[in-house]
């Protein structure tokens, strides 16, 4: 068994099911919604990013030609459109799944219908619009790899692997430094305690949509170097985002990034060893997780804050 | 006097649970008013239904004149942010806390407005003056205080803006004698131009003498303004 190799394929797989995770944990904590449109923003963002590129695409060349700026326009076109659209994405499920439920009674119950038939009804318009086929986005990293203490290392891991970590900083510090973020964190650790200091749910919901998804429209560009966008490929990164979220217990952003690592390296495992292989990944990741939830309900959660109950 | 608070007709609960019974009620200004009754009797309702957090409501309630109450069947705290920023400062019961941000950040929170944002840095100084032991946990994180230290941080962020009628639950709930005798004072050493006070406690000596109107409540009814001598 290739022991870094592994590490290498373990720390890429946590990268991109922890943006889905950590966008799903916020959410849940925040607003209290468990967003299964979550799938539904990855393909949506791959689409879009896809077909970013392949307009941008002929100009980009004729401008640029084949030079390495060339590449870097291609590769800020498509991350821009699909974190643009997934940000885009987010606000369409506020506005329908939130604004206009979030205060009647059983709205978790609620918002997970309707955020699922948004899924759906996404799912359907692109097998629909775009057909069945898979399409390849531009390669963000290059071709080729190199090599880390002996292990090779491909561009599009590692690119991954860095951009999800450098992503993840900004992120957490912006909610722990800017004013909104404050605002979303006084709302993810006590709603009511929130709407008394004057912090509208409403007007502070639109934001923490927004980021999730474009979360998810990262997530998606960075899976789509390794596999192909196509109408049904948010749903197993949701189902992974939903795994880590609940053994992160659900709302701990550091338990959702400690749990991808830990399924992250679960799956590369699991694909490693020669008698199981790839085809019992998912088998692993689902017996995994019942295991969490029959022994810690509570998964990560309360093991990594400092405060007491 | 103008009227801060002008409650009339007041009848809410929660699901079939019917708790208010047509509660007219009324804070003018400058005024201190102690809201004393049993357990279960409507004193957390009626300061739940001001900030519209209660199940459904009915009944005119005015602050500084303007109407905020009316008729409500869904939506509890749909619009209490927007209350809190006409001039209502609620501590609810058992402290409004966020057990991971810092005191300082907890601070930051309740300056919700645009001036006392800006002036947040005075403004946490006054808290402190008030509440002094604040001052040297400043940096520790809120859910790891002592309850008393809680309810001081919990009622300062309610003094981080100046509203015009403050709502404290229960400042003593739960907390010891001495403590409690600590943060009521604290909240008597407010200024009194322009605010109007309702604090509801179930220890009518820590009020007594103190406040300029006891009213009592009992099976979700005003029981009239009864004098300190009286309950005692």
């Amino acid at each position: 068994m290739d022991i870094l190799g592994t590490v290498i394929h373990a720390l890429n797989l946590a990268a991109i099911y922890g943006l889905m995770a950590i966008g799903i944990s916020i959410l849940w904590s925040s607003i209290g919604m468990i967003n299964m449109a979550h799938g539904a923003t990855f393909a949506a963002s791959g689409y879009a990013a896809w077909l970013a590129a392949s307009a941008a695409k002929p100009a980009i060349t004729a401008v640029l030609g084949k030079t390495l700026l060339a590449k870097f326009a291609m590769a800020g076109v498509t991350i821009g459109a699909g974190v643009f659209a997934g940000a885009l994405f987010g606000a369409i499920i506020y506005l329908l799944a939130f604004l206009t439920i979030h205060d009647k009674p059983n709205f978790a119950v609620r918002s997970l219908i309707v955020t699922l038939a948004i899924n759906l009804a996404t799912v359907q318009l692109l097998l629909w619009y775009f057909g069945p086929r898979q399409r390849g986005l531009p390669k963000l990293f290059g071709f080729g790899k190199f090599e880390i203490f002996g292990a090779p290392v491909r561009y599009d891991q590692a690119g991954a692997i860095l951009s999800t970590a450098l992503v993840l900083a900004l992120v957490l510090v912006w909610l722990k430094v800017s004013r909104k973020g404050l605002e979303i964190r006084a709302m993810m650790q006590n709603p009511e305690g929130a709407v008394l200091s004057g912090i509208s749910v409403r007007w502070t919901a639109l934001p923490v949509t927004m980021l999730t998804g474009a979360l998810a429209g990262l997530a998606a560009i960075l899976l789509s170097q390794t596999i192909f966008v196509s109408p049904t490929s948010g749903a197993l990164p949701l189902i992974k985002g939903l795994i880590i979220a609940l053994l992160g217990g659900l709302g701990s952003v550091p338990g959702a990034v400690v749990g991808a690592v830990i399924v992250g390296f679960l799956e590369a495992i699991v694909g490693a060893i020669p008698f199981l292989g790839q085809r019992y990944v998912l088998f692993a990741s689902f017996i995994f997780i019942i295991a969490v939830l029959i022994v810690r309900p509570r998964g990560l959660g309360g093991l990594l804050d400092e405060t007491r109950e | 006097m103008a009227e801060i608070l002008y409650i009339n007709g007041l009848t809410a609960g929660y699901g079939p649970l019917r708790v208010l019974h047509e509660v007219d009620f009324r804070v003018e200004e400058g005024e201190r008013i102690g809201l004393v009754g049993l357990n279960g009797h409507g004193k957390t309702t009626l300061f739940r239904a001001v900030s519209h957090l209660t199940g459904w409501q009915s009944g005119s309630i005015k602050l500084n004149g303007e109407e905020i109450g009316g008729t409500r069947s869904t939506g509890p705290g749909r619009q209490t942010s927007a209350i809190v920023r006409k001039g209502m400062a609620m501590t609810p019961q058992g402290d409004a806390i966020f057990p991971g941000l810092t005191v300082r950040q907890h601070l930051d929170c309740g300056a919700y407005s645009r001036l006392a944002w800006r002036e947040r840095h005075k403004r946490r100084d006054m808290v402190m003056d008030i509440f002094p032991p604040l001052r040297k946990l400043e940096d520790s994180i809120v859910g790891k205080l002592s309850g008393g230290e809680r309810r001081m941080v919990s009622v300062g962020r309610a003094l981080m803006v100046d509203a015009s009628l403050y709502l404290i639950d229960e400042p003593s709930l739960g907390l010891a004698p001495k403590i409690s005798t600590s943060v009521i004072d604290a909240l008597f050493s407010l200024p009194k131009d322009g605010r109007g006070m309702v604090i509801a406690e179930q220890n009518v000596a820590l009020l007594s003498g103190r406040v300029d109107r006891m009213v009592g409540m009992h099976a979700g009814r005003i029981r009239g303004d009864v004098g300190h001598v009286g309950l005692e």
